[in-house]
């Protein structure tokens, strides 16, 4: 239990620094895609004998380069290849889960998470990550900023958005893969998308939505997992639900007369 | 070829040569573009919609993907884009947007300087908005955002200020000062480029460079706004008023 604790302290650390990116520059698809488009390298790793979290970021980088490929021929929409890509992923994933592999894991574990078992060694990945995010948050945020704010100025100013947004893409990516064994390929957005896009609602500038992002997160993700724990549910659910009631009061408050 | 930092025998400010480009090989947007301006000049963009005035600051801000020809820049141009192009959503105030100007000097791990931030409240100063400083950008009205945009290209502090259709659907008060501070620029010997569909407001600056697909003409306004030239640049986009003394081209606006 210590270790889910500190695991969903870590996340918190994550969804304050990536979540908030991840809600301003509208990739809360993109982070659901990339937990789903996991899904089948997770299956495939137990009986492969690689790490989980190796083949799940294999599986989401080869998403993310099928989606990009596909927008890049120019004859499919971008949305529609972000859910033909989607689709198959989570397909592949459920077909080797069935037929294929018998994965020790178990498939509700691999999709809604678990925050039983963790080793040291998933702790120790979070932690890289989030050292990893907070560097480039250091080194890119005004990229992000400017890219996201003006788009069409953004290299004018002198930063460089192409190489920050593609390594903001693959943070979320290897973000979106740390968060898999807490609440799963299906709820990685329970981490990195709702506390996020709660405090998106109230906040009046980007360090206050970092800021109420991770302290949001690690109520909810701290709240999910004795709701997990008192229920026997999985703690990906029990913080989704969670993250989505608050969400809903949140807006409920601070819809306009 | 595109140099920035002109030096030597050249005349302050910016020369284009033979400028030709697109977004794609073999499907060029912008042919044959060519001509200079002096420091301390104001010159008018004109041209419909799809006639390649974007794609020419596009060109001259170094971000078009296929370009021939040379294109000589004093400096790093400061861009202002149109205020409908930026996020109204994000949670930036007014001088958080204008700080953007002084990233391109300030590194990825320093704060930005005391002296940008002081030069951030003068810029807002100069534009009228001081007192909006702490305010969010986008509960501004459209004329303020453009002026908070003008303010942010004012502390990037270049010698070449390219405007995308600065004075569309502002308030009077708005362009007022907008066309104030222009002025004010000239005098700093400064060079500003700005696309805009009125033809009128072309006649006040000092030359006029007119695109549909290609160069149309170059000149000062009174030898270059003739109908003719302005018929060949906007083709049934333009109408002509009082017998042939006045011309308007048809604004339509790309949202």
């Amino acid at each position: 239990m210590q270790r889910a604790l500190l695991e969903s302290l870590l996340l918190a650390g994550l969804a304050g620094v990536l979540g908030s990116w991840i809600v301003l520059r509208r990739l809360a698809f993109y982070t659901h895609g990339v937990g789903t488009a996991a899904f089948p390298g997770l299956v495939v790793a137990g009986p492969a004998g690689v790490a989980p979290q190796v083949a799940a970021l294999g599986a989401a980088l080869l998403y993310a380069g099928g989606v990009e490929g596909l927008r890049r021929t120019r004859r499919v929409a971008q949305d529609a290849a972000t859910g033909l890509v989607l689709v198959g992923a989570l397909a592949l994933g459920a077909v080797l889960a069935s037929d294929v592999f018998e994965t020790g894991a178990g498939v509700d574990r691999l999709l809604f998470g678990s925050l039983v078992g963790l080793s040291d060694r998933d702790l120790w990945l979070t932690a890289g990550v989030l050292a990893a995010a907070a560097a480039l948050e250091l080194g890119l945020r005004r990229s992000w900023l400017a890219q996201g704010f003006d788009p069409a100025t953004a290299q004018a100013l002198g930063t460089r958005p192409r190489i920050a947004d593609a390594l903001l893409l693959a943070a979320v990516a290897a973000a979106a893969v740390v968060a898999l064994d807490a609440v799963g390929a299906l709820l990685v957005t329970a981490v990195l998308v709702i506390p996020a896009a709660t405090v998106r609602l109230v906040a009046g500038s980007v360090a206050t939505l970092q800021l109420g992002t991770a302290a949001l997160a690690a109520v909810e993700g701290v709240a999910g997992l004795w709701i997990a724990y008192e229920l026997n549910v999985g703690p990906g659910p029990a913080t989704a639900v969670l993250g989505g009631a608050v969400f809903a009061v949140v807006a409920a408050l601070r819809r306009p007369a | 070829m595109r140099v920035e930092g002109l030096s030597g025998g050249c005349a302050p400010g910016m020369r284009v040569e033979g400028l030709s480009g697109g977004y794609a090989p073999g499907s060029d947007a912008l042919t044959g573009v060519g001509f200079a301006l002096e420091a301390g000049t104001i010159a008018a963009v004109l041209g419909p919609n799809g006639g390649g005035k974007t794609t020419l600051f596009r060109a001259l801000l170094g971000e078009l993907p296929v370009q021939r020809g040379l294109v000589e820049l004093e400096g790093r141009p400061a861009y202002v884009p149109q205020t409908d192009r930026t996020r109204l959503d994000f949670p930036v105030s007014a001088l958080d947007v204008v700080l953007m100007g002084a990233y391109g000097r300030t590194p990825a791990w320093r704060r930005i300087a005391r002296a940008d931030r002081d030069a951030a409240r003068a810029a807002l100063d100069r534009v009228g908005l001081a007192a909006e400083a702490r305010r969010r950008f986008g509960a501004l009205s459209g004329g303020q955002r453009q002026r908070i945009l003008i303010a942010r290209a004012l502390l990037q502090d270049s010698p070449l200020v390219l405007l995308d259709e600065p004075l569309s659907g502002v308030d009077a008060a708005s362009a007022a000062r907008i066309e104030q501070v222009f002025e004010e620029l000239r005098a700093e010997r400064r060079v500003l480029l700005v696309a805009t569909h009125d033809v009128e407001q072309a006649r006040r600056w000092d030359r006029v460079l007119c695109v549909n697909g290609e160069q149309v003409a170059f000149g000062p306004p009174a030898e270059t706004l003739t109908t003719d030239v302005l018929r060949r640049t906007y083709g049934p986009e333009l109408v002509v008023l009082e017998g042939g003394r006045r011309a308007v081209a048809v604004e339509h606006h790309e949202h």
